[in-house]
C-alpha cells in the first residue's frame, strides 16, 4: 500500500520510515512498526512524508528520542498479529516498569501520538502508583508543589477515641486558622477578595484529606457552619453538650467578629486589648472544638496525624498563654519571618506561609 | 517555586489523561487528590465516571453509621461535581431503600447520565423514582434488588443498548413493553424473576441471558440474536404448565434466530425445548452456530435427546459441543430404541467442523454411550472427545471404558480423554 510513497526500494528490502523529533535528531524505523501509531500512519497517508531522511515526519514536541525508542519498542511488539493475549499482557507488565518521571513522559508522548492502547497502559500504571498513598507521598513521587494554603489544608479531625492529642491538634488548627484570617485581612484587599470566593467552595471541600469521608471541614464561614452542624449532630452523647454550646456560640460569634473588626480598623492595636478579647472568647471556643470531633479516624489519616502531632508536640513545650501571646504578637507585627519558638520544626509552619 | 514547577511531572498532562488516571482510582483516592496542590484542587470534579461502594467510607460494626457516612459522602461528592456524569455506579449492601438515592437519581437525570448501575442490599427493595424514566440518554441500565414501576406515559429508552435486571420487581407486561420500547437494545439479561411469561420483541437484540423461573418464553422478533444463555428453574406449577402446553417450544424459542453463534442452556432448558409437538424437519438452519453447551440433559428422556439431535444436525458449522448428563442410573438399565441416533439422523449427515466435544457427568446409560459412539462416527475432523464420569458413579466406569475403546472413529486425529477426579 505504501509503494507509491516509498522511493527506490528493492523488493526484498524492508521499507523504513524516517522520523524527526523536536530536538532535530532523525531516526529510521521499520514501516510496519511506525504505522502502528495512528498519528504517524495518518501523516504518511495524507502527506506522503517519511519516505526519506530529508522528508522525515516531524513528531510532536512531547516526544523526545529516548521516549520515542520506548514507544517504538512497544509498537514493534504489538504490531505482530499472531501474539496471544497472554503474551501481550506479559510484555505490557514488563514494559511498564520504569521510573515515574519516564512513565509520565511516556504517557504524554503516547497521547500526542494518539497511541491509545499505550495511553491506557500508562494511565493504569500511574493510577496504581497513586492508589493508597497519602498526599505527602504522592507529592513526593510526582514532585508536586505543596502550595495549598495552610487554611485550605487545615480542618478539624475526627476524634472518636477522645484522644487528647487530637483535641490539642484541633485547637492548634483553629488557632492557626484564626491567625491566617487575621493576616489576610491585613494584607491586600484584592487578595482577600479572591480568597473570599475560594472560601465558599472550601466550605464544601469537606471530606478531602482522607477523613472518614465526611470530616466536616470548616474554614472561614466557620462560625455559621459550625452552628448548622451543631444542630445536625447525630451523636446522642453530645447533644446535651451541643445544646448548651449553641447558645454559647451565638454569643461568641458576635464577640469574635467584633474582635476581628477591631483588628482590621486599627492595624496595630495594643496587644493587651486583643489579648483580653480573645482570652474571653478563646476558652469556650476550645470546648467547642472538642465537640466537633466525633466519628472514626481514618487509618491513613492516623499516620499523618501522628507525624503532625509530634511536630506540634515539639512546639508546645511552653505554656499555653505564653505561646498564645507570642503568636498574637506575631500577627500584630505582620512579620512572617520565621521565629524559633521552641527550636525544632516550628519554623517550618511560617516558611510555608511565606511561600504564598 | 519556579524550580518546583519545572519538576512537576504530572500536573501538566492533558486533562483527558488526568481523568483517565483518576477514573482508574477508587473514587475516594481520586477525590483526595484535591488536596495535593492548587492545580489538583478541582481536577477530580469533572470526572464523568463515578463508582461508589462501601470502600469510600471507613467501615465499622455500626451499620447505621456506615450507611449514614456513605450517604453523606456520595451526596457531597455529587454536590461538588461539575459537568456531566456519564456513568454512575453504586454497589453496596449497606444501602437499601432510602430517600437520598432518589435525589441522586434526580441529579443524574439532569446531568446526561448514560450508564447507571444500582446494586443495593437485601432488605427493602429500592423503588426506582419516576425521574429515572426521563433519562433520555440512557444507554445502559443495571438494577439489582429494585422495584420498577414505569409511568403510564413512558414509551421506552430510545438509546438503551444494555438492560440487566436482577431480582427486580416489575409487572410482566411492563417488562415486555420496556423491552419493545427500546429499539436499540442489544443486550438483555433478566435474572430471578418468578413465573415470567415473556414475549421478546427486540429487533436489534444480540445477547440474551435469562435465569429464573420462566413459564414461557417466546422470541417473537429477535432476528439478530447471536448468543443465548438460559438457566431455567422449574417449580411444580410450572412443570404442570409444561405438561399442558401444546405449542412447540423449540420453534417458539429457537425458530427465529438464524444468526445464532452460541447457545448455552442450563437445568431445565433442554426439557423446556422438548415440550410440544415435534414438527419433524426443522425449518431453520443455524449456519453460524459454533458453540453449543447444554447442561443437565437427561438421556433417558427420548424427547430431550431428540432436541439435542435436532440442534446438532441443523448446525453444519458446529465446532464445539459440551453436554452434561443428569440421568438416574438405576432407571437406565433398560433402554429402548438404541438405533435412535442412526434412524433419526439424515444419512449423509456429518459434523464437518466439529473439533471439541466434552461430555460431563456421564453415568454410562445406554443412550449416552450411543450418542458418543454416534459422534465419533460422524465427526471427521474431531480433535478431542473428553468424557468425565459422574462423580458418584464408580462401578460402571470400567464398562464405560470398555465400550469406548470399541467405538469406531471417523477422525484419525481424535483423542479420547477419560477424566477421573
Amino acid at each position: 500500500m505504501s509503494e507509491g510513497v516509498m522511493a527506490v526500494v528493492k523488493p526484498e528490502m524492508k521499507s523504513y520510515i524516517w522520523l524527526q523529533t523536536a530536538d532535530g535528531s532523525i531516526q529510521q524505523v521499520e514501516e510496519e512498526v511506525a504505522m502502528f501509531c495512528p498519528m504517524i500512519c495518518r501523516e504518511i497517508l495524507q502527506t506522503g512524508m517519511g519516505s526519506s531522511k530529508n522528508y522525515a515526519i516531524s513528531l510532536p514536541q512531547r516526544v523526545n528520542p529516548a521516549i520515542l525508542g520506548l514507544i517504538l519498542d512497544y509498537c514493534r511488539f504489538h504490531q505482530v498479529p499472531g501474539r496471544s493475549n497472554k503474551e501481550r499482557k506479559t510484555f505490557d507488565e514488563k514494559f511498564i516498569r520504569m521510573d515515574t518521571k519516564k512513565l509520565c513522559e511516556l504517557t504524554s508522548a503516547a497521547d500526542s501520538l494518539q497511541l491509545k492502547p499505550l495511553v491506557d497502559l500508562t494511565s493504569r500504571a500511574l493510577a496504581r502508583i497513586i492508589e493508597g498513598k497519602t498526599p505527602e507521598e504522592i507529592r513526593e513521587t510526582f514532585h508536586l508543589p505543596d502550595d495549598l494554603t495552610e487554611e485550605e489544608k487545615l480542618e478539624p479531625l475526627r476524634n472518636i477515641t477522645d484522644d487528647p492529642r487530637i483535641r490539642l491538634l484541633n485547637r492548634l488548627y483553629a488557632r492557626k486558622r484564626k491567625e491566617l484570617k487575621e493576616r489576610e485581612k491585613l494584607k491586600n484587599v484584592e487578595v482577600e477578595e479572591e480568597r473570599v470566593d475560594e472560601r465558599s467552595v472550601d466550605d464544601l471541600l469537606t471530606f478531602i484529606n482522607g477523613g472518614s469521608g465526611e470530616s466536616k471541614g470548616v474554614k472561614t464561614n466557620k462560625n455559621k457552619k459550625k452552628n448548622r452542624r451543631r444542630k445536625d449532630h447525630p451523636k446522642d452523647s453530645s447533644t446535651s453538650v451541643n445544646g448548651s454550646h449553641n447558645k454559647d456560640l451565638d454569643a461568641l460569634s458576635s464577640d469574635y467578629h467584633d474582635g476581628d473588626i477591631i483588628n482590621v480598623e486599627s492595624p496595630s492595636p495594643s496587644s493587651s486589648k486583643l489579648l483580653d478579647s480573645t482570652s474571653v472568647t478563646f476558652s469556650p471556643k476550645l470546648e467547642f472544638d472538642d465537640c466537633d470531633i466525633d466519628d472514626d479516624l481514618d487509618p491513613a489519616m492516623k499516620e499523618e496525624l501522628d507525624r503532625e502531632v509530634e511536630d506540634f508536640a515539639r512546639r508546645l513545650n511552653s505554656d499555653w498563654p505564653e505561646r498564645m501571646q507570642e503568636i498574637l504578637s506575631l500577627g500584630q507585627e505582620r512579620k512572617l519571618a520565621p521565629i524559633n519558638i521552641n527550636g525544632n520544626g516550628s519554623a517550618h509552619r511560617y516558611t510555608s506561609l511565606d511561600r504564598r | 517555586m519556579g524550580d518546583l514547577l519545572d519538576r512537576d511531572l504530572i500536573s501538566n498532562l492533558p486533562q483527558s489523561i488526568i481523568e483517565s488516571i483518576l477514573t482508574r482510582l477508587p473514587i475516594r483516592d481520586a477525590i483526595r487528590t484535591s488536596c495535593l496542590s492548587t492545580k489538583w484542587r478541582y481536577k477530580w470534579t469533572t470526572l464523568t465516571h463515578l463508582a461508589f461502594d462501601e470502600k469510600c467510607v471507613t467501615l465499622s460494626n455500626d451499620r447505621t453509621l456506615v450507611e449514614r457516612s456513605l450517604i453523606d459522602f456520595i451526596t457531597r461528592a455529587l454536590f461538588l461535581h461539575q459537568g456531566p456524569v456519564h456513568k454512575f455506579q453504586l454497589s453496596t449492601s449497606y444501602l437499601q431503600s432510602c430517600p437520598d438515592i432518589d435525589q441522586w437519581i434526580l441529579f443524574l437525570s439532569r446531568n446526561d447520565i448514560k450508564e447507571l448501575v444500582l446494586e443495593l442490599g437485601e432488605g427493602e427493595w429500592f423503588r426506582v423514582p419516576s425521574c429515572l424514566f426521563y433519562c433520555k440518554k440512557l444507554t445502559r441500565l443495571e438494577l439489582f434488588r429494585c422495584e420498577l414501576d414505569p409511568p403510564p406515559a413512558f414509551k421506552g429508552f430510545l438509546c438503551l443498548k444494555s438492560l440487566n435486571l436482577h431480582q427486580v420487581l416489575v409487572a410482566p407486561d411492563a417488562i415486555e413493553s420496556l423491552i419493545s420500547g427500546c429499539p436499540l437494545l442489544e443486550s438483555l439479561a433478566l435474572s430471578y424473576f418468578d413465573s415470567l411469561a415473556l414475549n421478546i420483541r427486540a429487533p436489534n437484540l444480540k445477547y440474551l441471558c435469562l435465569e429464573g423461573e420462566f413459564k414461557d418464553i417466546c422470541l417473537e422478533n429477535t432476528p439478530l440474536l447471536v448468543a443465548i444463555s438460559v438457566a431455567m428453574y422449574v417449580t411444580d406449577d410450572i412443570a404442570e404448565h409444561f405438561e399442558q402446553s401444546s405449542n412447540c417450544n423449540f420453534i417458539k424459542f429457537l425458530g427465529g434466530i438464524p444468526r445464532l453463534e452460541r447457545l448455552v442452556g442450563h437445568i431445565y432448558f433442554t426439557k423446556y425445548l422438548s415440550i410440544g409437538n415435534d414438527q419433524g424437519i426443522l425449518p431453520i438452519t443455524y449456519n453460524h452456530l459454533k458453540i453449543i453447551e447444554l447442561y443437565q440433559v437427561s438421556f433417558e428422556d427420548m424427547k430431550e435427546i431428540l432436541v439435542v439431535l435436532r440442534l446438532i444436525t441443523n448446525s453444519p458449522n458446529l465446532q464445539e459441543l459440551q453436554i452434561s448428563g443428569s440421568s438416574n442410573t438405576l432407571a437406565a438399565i433398560e433402554a429402548s430404541d438404541l438405533d435412535f441416533w442412526e434412524k433419526q439422523c439424515p444419512s449423509d449427515c456429518a459434523f464437518g467442523r466439529l473439533k471439541v466435544v466434552k461430555m460431563t457427568d456421564m453415568s454410562g446409560v445406554p443412550h449416552e454411550m450411543e450418542f458418543i459412539k454416534f459422534l465419533l462416527k460422524k465427526s471427521p475432523v474431531l480433535e478431542t472427545m473428553s468424557i468425565t464420569p459422574y462423580a458418584y458413579v464408580l462401578d460402571g466406569r470400567l464398562n464405560m471404558l470398555i465400550e469406548l475403546v470399541s467405538f469406531k472413529r471417523a477422525s484419525p486425529e481424535a483423542e479420547i480423554l477419560f477424566i477421573q477426579d
